[in-house]
């Protein structure tokens, strides 16, 4: 059985683009009518969604989107029903007739425009700009907020991760930059003369009003000859009309004016100079040093996207958003203490990033954050202010580490490696009557535009059918929950349409500075009745529904106190299998899954390991950076981090999926194991032996050389594409890294059952059920009358 | 009476040599001088007297060369003082007991010599090594203080600049002048090279500057949040110099220019005072403050409370002379606390509030350099000079001073710049050649027993070089009986030095009026007891009689009540100049003193035209009255403080137009002008003239004012209204005065 599985998930992997044209996966394409029996088929009715993925098919629109008439407001799309004679098309949501406008007046059926084009469920409209003011193209903004309580060495290392960053910038791109320790430095680099610097407490929360008014940014402080703003050389001339205030100047340069400037700032850049008392954290303003850069792209270039990229190298120990007190015998929150609501400082900071994430979503600002660090830095408060405003987040153990170095390099990368960020996104979502909207899980915010398509119950972010999304990019991923409760009317036979239709609307400022709507429309069968399971089942996208049942779980477990993940896990899966398994009552023997169902027990079982699960194995931080990236990567990817991929090296086949069990470690193997988060080549005992004693070096022994190489590329390339760049593990059996690869795989082989391994494997020191132990037990329980 | 043949001070300051002649034992006058070198023998007798019993001080009046203050090192033996009252061993202790034992001069006290210090005595019972022993043979000598004096390693000297670049600062170019003239004083700093030197600049927001000697270039660090003042850096805000010194030039270099565009109005200084505080509490130093504006944001925020007509002539009038907001005179304790000295250079054409300010500089040891209406143009080389000289001048760091006198006297008050420590030690945190301090003294109730009364001046500091020293002066004085020896031995100057001190101080808790009221009473009782003194027995009725001591006392007292401090009322002085001139007389050295109630006015247009080579030195003093001025003639007017050249109507073209440098008839704005040197006999004369002039009192720099005659105005306020021997609204002529003094002295 364990065969099937594996082939499966190989299956999926292999497929070019499972996510298909409109990045949209649903956990069921075809969906039950009635709320009855949705609530039967235990899992959510929700579509994973990639609003602006890359798709070299795309068609884009140089003119604006025809739309249905309010409250529907579709776009028009391949589903409506066109009379070209009549120059009227029927709105597929709503059914409402609308006429062509005049210049549409050419259509007819051999000449219709390409949102109508059949294959064009996705297209996106370009259209011209209304005015002057809207068709300037607003500079990329990155604000820099660097954490200087370092040691020597790991701030050279941000030195030199930004030296090439500022190489890498655009001329005419706006940059800023803030460091901060005890206190928030700000730099005025338009300051000719010299480097000045505004300097803020970091011990006090401080509001924009008060950031502006010191800065000399404020309404009163704009006015000449009042607070603040002295020192400064006249404005120059604005480098572009979108800039509200020639204060920006100030603050905000383009890379090509203060690349030097900012060199020598950095050479110049020293650790927190404040002394650090014995016993003691250094002090450390995080929250502040946030505030203070909200507070100056607020005053400066509200509503035109903009980064603040912060360099995190330690908890915040004063001030608001302190996760810790600098007196070192208290240490930083485990889940151990949140659980037992122990964290003393937890609350409150979350409070205070809260709020900064309702500032910056209100300015149309992200924060990405970089924090490296062997303890924690408060990614865990921090999650809510880089969720909210869909910022990139990448945790890493040092400056120096790749996983931060190749990252952070990634954010200024043009061209094929271009993360293709994108600014100023909102998402709204229209569908069919009878389906509601409950939320949204992943990196946006509610608007709260509230309608008659919410639903009562929210998941994530609802009680709204739009979203902001300060930050997004092409990997950039959402899912949506849909509820389905059909009206009354609708109930009735033959009054109803049989496939049901829902429409994702981007707007969005693409990487190049324009703005853009993306339109996807999709449409599903209904499936009338129970009778019909077989229709289900055909619909049924396990990948889809494991990654979503994730998700979801981890949304409950940090909101619900006492949540039991695993049992809660249990009891669906079970459900489920009841539901949709073949099998006699009672008879454990009988029971099988449809195809599309196979390996859905598989991911279950491995969820239930995973990090989303198992949160006490790893620190808070770490905790909310999985679960992070769970919510905005695409389904193959966070498939990949629930169930981890294995591929498996040898003198006898072509490299090969292999189980991830530890029935798959052999001497004579190389195994490359992909957790998303890191990436782990393992050595068989042989293999490591040969390559120690350098054959791969010798003529005669190509093929070694070649079998070492493998593997290694195979590896560049999951992280050549992937962010944030994977940790790169490369380790032998029996060695002390190899646990990398062992805390993954299915413990077939344990000490327990250690006397009937071959020589050559390994066991894994662990009491966890098995893979077959854990099948055993569903089959039984699934059959149960 | 014939206004010729009164008593004129033509001749400046004529010291009583005679007491040195008496007393060659005793310091030089230029350091401490009584207002009567005469103790009176008991209270009834002082209280005849009228006029303050007490001394002026100037521990570290200049020297001329060869006459330096000797340095002495005990050595192990340590500082020789008597054990009971910590008098300092003087040329007035005596030996006993074959050189084993010395009688303290003030108490009496027989005191152990030390081993190490022991000598025999000769036959008249000196020690024989009398001679090499300066603090046994002379009145005045330093000592070298021994680890016991220090409650810390000496501090380095500091030198800390807090300036206003706020608009006015910026424009009127003193931001410019200051930079430079800072830069080109940093070789000359005492003490290198320990010297430790910073900058905060400020406006409506304090801009701290990082001088770490690692960086290429200073990084300004600019904090608003005047609520709740914090330093933005651990260290480097305040820096060794030497190490430092291309930051410090980097930054002053461009201190211009940054600021050049600055629109600001507004002046934090309160908190940009509590910066400096944290930057220099842990050393101390000197902090120059430099201000354009009244203070307008933050703690000590000052109010245009202004100069109000209506207030004047009411009992509420002292209160603009006084500080309006406790917090400059907390602020003060807590700099001399912390040892930290503060200096005020005040520029605005605007009121400033000098009584408030300025407190900042009278608590500290510290002074007031007052510039209104400030303009680089024509006001930059006095402002160049008296910082320049501020910050090269000797000075003396964590000083406190003290003065021990033998028994039945005490001195009770005290008058100058410094804060009292305890009922008699005055705390200094820094001191130079250009304090004075007076103080008053009071008789115990018995009768005085001894013939000689003994004054110790000691001054503890720490030299620039960073060596703890005590500057000790020591003077006797005889105790007399008789109230005409008292009148005989009396010092004008320092007698007027005191009572204007105590005059300004009247000031600041009463009327204008009182205090000149109070001036002349003291004067008109004084001279009144002489009177009856005298007359008697030298059947002089009907005629006024001095003193000869006192002979030039009348005309200062009238001179002192129409100094800018005392003058008039409301529209006679701006309030600022009267508070300004105020702390200026508090500190003044009683030479300078007298050269400000009675300045010079010479005659020059002769020497300028022909002129024996030494021209210079023949300049005559002329009364102070307009009758000395001939229209067809040129003066200059010296107060100390600044010359006024007055053109006669019917001076020669060629002269003026020659000093001038331009032509006269077109009516040029001679305010602005600036009198430089030209290229002809006149103008070389003149300005060697003045340079002459000006070297006789190098602690200040005369900025050089032409005014011509009729040129209303400005002839008015710049001389005319300083011609005190003339009447003017509301004053006496000298003749009135002394009519006026005669008849009220003849009234019983
Ligand atoms: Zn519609
Ligand atoms: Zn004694």
């Amino acid at each position: 059985m364990a065969e099937d599985l594996a082939g499966g998930v190989a299956g999926a992997a292999a497929s070019v683009d499972p996510d298909g044209p409109d990045g949209v996966r649903m956990t069921w394409n075809a969906w039950p009518r009635s709320k009855v029996e949705a609530s039967k088929c235990v899992i959510p009715v929700a579509a994973s969604i990639a609003p602006i993925r890359a798709s070299p098919s795309l068609l884009v629109l140089p003119y604006a989107p025809l739309r249905c008439k309010p409250p529907c407001a579709a776009v028009l799309n391949p589903f409506a029903r066109v009379d070209f004679a009549a120059k009227i098309w029927i709105c597929p949501l709503c059914f409402s007739r609308n006429h062509f406008p005049p210049h549409y007046a050419a259509i007819s059926e051999t000449n219709v425009p390409g949102e109508l084009y059949p294959q064009c469920t996705t297209v996106e409209y370009a259209p011209p700009p209304i005015d002057a003011a809207a068709a300037a193209i607003p500079p990329p903004v990155f604000l820099f907020v660097l954490d200087t309580c370092l040691i020597e060495e790991e701030l050279g290392f941000v030195k030199s991760a930004m030296r090439r960053a500022i190489g890498l910038l655009p001329d005419h791109a706006l940059v800023g930059l803030v460091t901060f320790g005890t206190q928030v430095y700000l730099y005025e680099l338009g300051f000719s003369d010299l480097s000045k610097i505004y300097v803020f407490r970091g011990t006090k929360e401080i509001s924009k009003e008060q950031i502006l008014d010191q800065l000399g940014l404020s309404a009163a402080g704009l006015r000449p000859g009042t607070a603040g703003a002295s020192g400064y050389p006249k404005a120059r001339l604005q480098a572009n009309g979108l800039l509200p205030s020639g204060s920006v100047n100030r603050f905000l340069l383009p890379a090509s004016d203060c690349e030097y400037a900012l060199n020598a700032l950095l050479d110049e850049l020293q650790t927190d100079q404040w002394p650090v008392e014995a016993g003691n954290r250094a002090l450390r303003c995080t929250g502040v040093a946030l505030s203070v850069a909200a507070g100056l792209l607020g005053a400066c270039i509200p509503g035109t996207g903009a980064r603040i990229i912060a360099l995190v190298g330690g908890p915040c120990t004063e001030g608001p958003g302190m996760i810790v007190s600098k007196d070192l015998s208290e240490p930083v929150r485990s889940h151990k203490d949140l659980d037992k609501d122990a964290a003393s400082h937890f609350h409150k900071a979350v409070k205070f990033y809260d709020n900064l994430a309702k500032q910056l979503v209100n300015q149309g600002h992200v924060l990405d954050l970089f924090a490296s660090a062997l303890d924690q830095v408060g990614v865990a408060e921090m999650k809510v202010v880089v969720e909210r405003t869909g910022g990139l987040v990448v945790l890493a153990e040092s400056f120096g580490h790749s996983v931060f170095k190749d990252s952070f390099k990634r954010i200024f990368e043009d061209g094929e490696q271009s993360l293709g960020l994108s600014f100023n996104g909102t998402l709204e979502i229209n569908c069919s009557k009878d389906i509601k909207i409950q939320g949204v899980i992943g990196p946006c915010t509610s608007l709260e535009k509230k309608g008659a398509l919410c639903a009562d119950t929210i998941i994530g972010q609802g009680n709204t059918t739009s979203w902001r999304m300060c930050g997004l990019d092409r990997s950039t991923c959402l899912t949506a929950f849909f509820d389905i409760s059909p009206s009354e009317r609708s109930s009735q036979p033959g009054s109803t349409n049989p496939q049901l239709y829902i429409q994702f609307l981007t707007n969005y400022q693409n990487p190049e500075g324009q703005m853009r709507l993306r339109v996807t429309t999709v449409t599903r069968r209904w499936v009338d009745g129970s009778a019909n399971t077989e229709e289900l089942v055909e619909g049924f996208d396990q990948e889809t529904a494991a990654v979503v049942l994730a998700r979801y779980i981890s949304l409950k477990m940090e909101m619900e106190e006492e949540f039991d993940a695993t049992r809660w896990l249990d009891r669906s899966l079970i459900r489920l299998c009841s539901r949709f398994g073949d099998y006699r009552k009672d008879d454990p023997a009988s029971f099988t899954l449809h195809p599309n169902f196979s390996i859905f027990p598989q991911f279950m079982f491995n969820l239930r390991r995973s990090q989303f699960v198992q949160v006490f194995n790893n620190s808070p931080d770490e905790t909310a950076y999985f679960r992070m990236l769970l919510n905005r990567e695409s389904v193959t990817n966070s498939v990949v981090m629930i169930q981890p991929s294995l591929l498996s090296y040898s003198f006898n086949s072509p490299p090969a999926p292999a189980l991830l069990d530890v029935a798959s470690i052999s001497a004579d193997r190389i195994l490359l194991l992909d957790t998303y988060f890191s990436v782990v080549i393992f050595h068989g005992m042989t293999i490591a032996q040969w390559r120690n004693m350098g054959y791969q070096n010798q003529p005669e022994h190509q093929a070694f050389a070649q079998l070492l190489q493998a593997p290694q590329d195979d590896a560049q390339m999951i992280i050549r594409d992937r962010f944030p760049v994977p940790r790169l593990v490369i380790c032998d059996q029996h060695g002390s890294q190899a646990r990398f690869l062992l805390a993954k795989l299915n413990p077939s082989a344990t000490y327990n059952s250690a006397h009937e391994v071959a020589p050559g494997s390994d066991i894994i020191f662990t009491d966890d059920v098995s893979l077959q132990v854990f099948y055993e037990h569903l089959q039984r329980l699934a059959v149960q009358s | 009476v014939d206004a010729k043949s009164l008593p004129r001070p033509l001749n400046g300051d004529e010291e009583a040599i005679k007491i040195q002649e008496t007393y060659p034992l005793n310091c030089h006058q230029r350091f401490f001088r009584l207002t009567t070198h005469a103790i009176p023998t008991s209270q009834s007798l002082l209280a005849r007297w009228h006029l303050p019993l007490g001394a002026v001080v100037h521990p570290l009046a200049e020297v001329p060369d060869g006459e330096e203050v000797p340095i002495v090192n005990f050595g192990p033996a340590g500082v020789i003082r008597c054990r009971r009252c910590r008098t300092y061993v003087n040329p007035y202790v005596t030996f006993t007991d074959a050189g084993r034992k010395w009688r303290c001069n003030l108490c009496s006290l027989l005191n152990d010599v030390p081993g190490e210090y022991y000598c025999a005595l000769d036959a008249s019972g000196r020690r024989c090594d009398f001679d090499q022993r300066p603090e046994l043979s002379k009145g005045s000598v330093e000592f070298v203080a021994p680890t016991e004096y220090m409650v810390r390693p000496p501090m380095p000297p500091v030198y800390f600049f807090l300036i206003d670049v706020s608009i006015s600062a910026v424009q009127c170019g003193l931001l410019e002048i200051v930079a430079k003239t800072i830069k080109s004083c940093l070789d000359e700093l005492p003490g290198f090279p320990r010297t430790q030197i910073g900058f905060l600049t400020f406006d409506s927001a304090l801009h701290f500057h990082n001088l770490k000697s690692s960086l290429t270039q200073p990084q300004m660090l600019v904090v608003a949040d005047l609520d709740d003042i914090f330093l933005p850096l651990p260290d480097d805000l305040l820096v060794n110099l030497s190490d430092s010194r291309h930051v410090v030039d980097a930054l002053l270099d461009s201190l211009p220019s940054m600021f050049q565009d600055n629109v600001n109005v507004e002046s934090a200084l309160g908190p940009a005072l509590k910066a400096a505080f944290m930057i220099m509490s842990r050393l101390g130093g000197k902090l120059l403050v430099f201000q354009s504006t009244l203070p307008s944001l933050g703690v000590g925020r000052l109010r245009l409370r202004g100069d109000d007509l209506r207030i004047y002539g009411t009992d509420k009038e002292h209160t603009l002379r006084m500080p309006e907001d406790p917090f400059y005179k907390q602020m003060a304790a807590e700099f001399t606390k912390n040892q930290i000295a503060v200096d005020v250079y005040a520029f605005s054409e605007k009121y400033t509030d000098i009584a408030s300010l300025g407190s900042l500089a009278k608590y500290t040891g510290g002074q007031v350099y007052h510039h209104p209406s400030f303009q680089a143009t024509t006001h930059q080389e006095k402002l160049r000079y008296e910082l320049a000289r501020d910050l090269t001048r000797e000075t003396a760091w964590e000083a406190v001073m003290r003065i021990r006198c033998g028994k039945g006297v005490r001195f009770t008050t005290y008058h100058g710049h410094f804060m009292l420590r305890s009922t008699d030690l005055l705390a200094l945190p820094a001191v130079d050649c250009d304090k004075a301090f007076a103080m008053q003294l009071s008789l115990e109730d018995t009768l005085m027993t001894t013939q000689t009364v003994y004054f110790q001046v000691a001054l503890l500091y720490t030299s620039s070089s960073g060596e703890r020293r005590i500057r000790v002066h020591t003077a006797a004085a005889p105790v007399v009986a008789d109230l005409g020896e008292m009148y005989r031995q009396a010092d004008t100057g320092a007698i007027i030095s005191l009572l204007s001190r105590l005059a300004i101080e009247k000031t600041q808790s009463h009327k204008l009026d009182d205090a000149r009221q109070l001036m002349q009473l003291k004067l008109v009782k004084s001279l009144k007891e002489y009177r009856n003194l005298y007359v008697m027995q030298h059947r002089l009725g009907g005629r006024l009689i001095f003193p000869e001591s006192l002979k030039f006392l009348p005309l200062y007292v009238l001179s002192l009540c129409k100094s800018v401090a005392l003058r008039g009322g409301y529209a006679d002085a701006s309030l600022d100049e009267r508070c300004a001139a105020g702390y200026n007389m508090m500190i003044l050295p009683i030479r300078r003193m007298l050269r400000l109630l009675y300045p010079g006015l010479y005659k020059i247009d002769e020497n300028l035209i022909k002129g024996p080579e030494d021209f210079e030195k023949s300049l005559k003093q002329l009364a102070l009255s307009a009758q000395s001025l001939d229209p067809r003639a040129l003066y200059i007017y010296d107060d100390g403080f600044s010359f006024i050249i007055w053109l006669g109507r019917m001076l020669s073209p060629d002269l003026v137009n020659g000093i001038l440098g331009f032509d006269l008839s077109g009516f040029p704005d001679l305010s602005k002008l600036a009198l430089l040197e030209h290229d002809n006999e006149y103008s070389r004369k003149l300005m060697r003239i003045i340079k002459r002039l000006r070297e006789k009192d190098p602690s200040c720099f005369q900025l050089c004012r032409v005014v011509r005659q009729g040129e209303q105005p400005r002839e008015g306020s710049l001389l005319l209204s300083n011609l005190i021997e003339d009447q003017t609204a509301g004053t006496s002529s000298y003749v009135d005065w002394i009519l006026q003094i005669y008849r009220q002295s003849q009234s019983s």
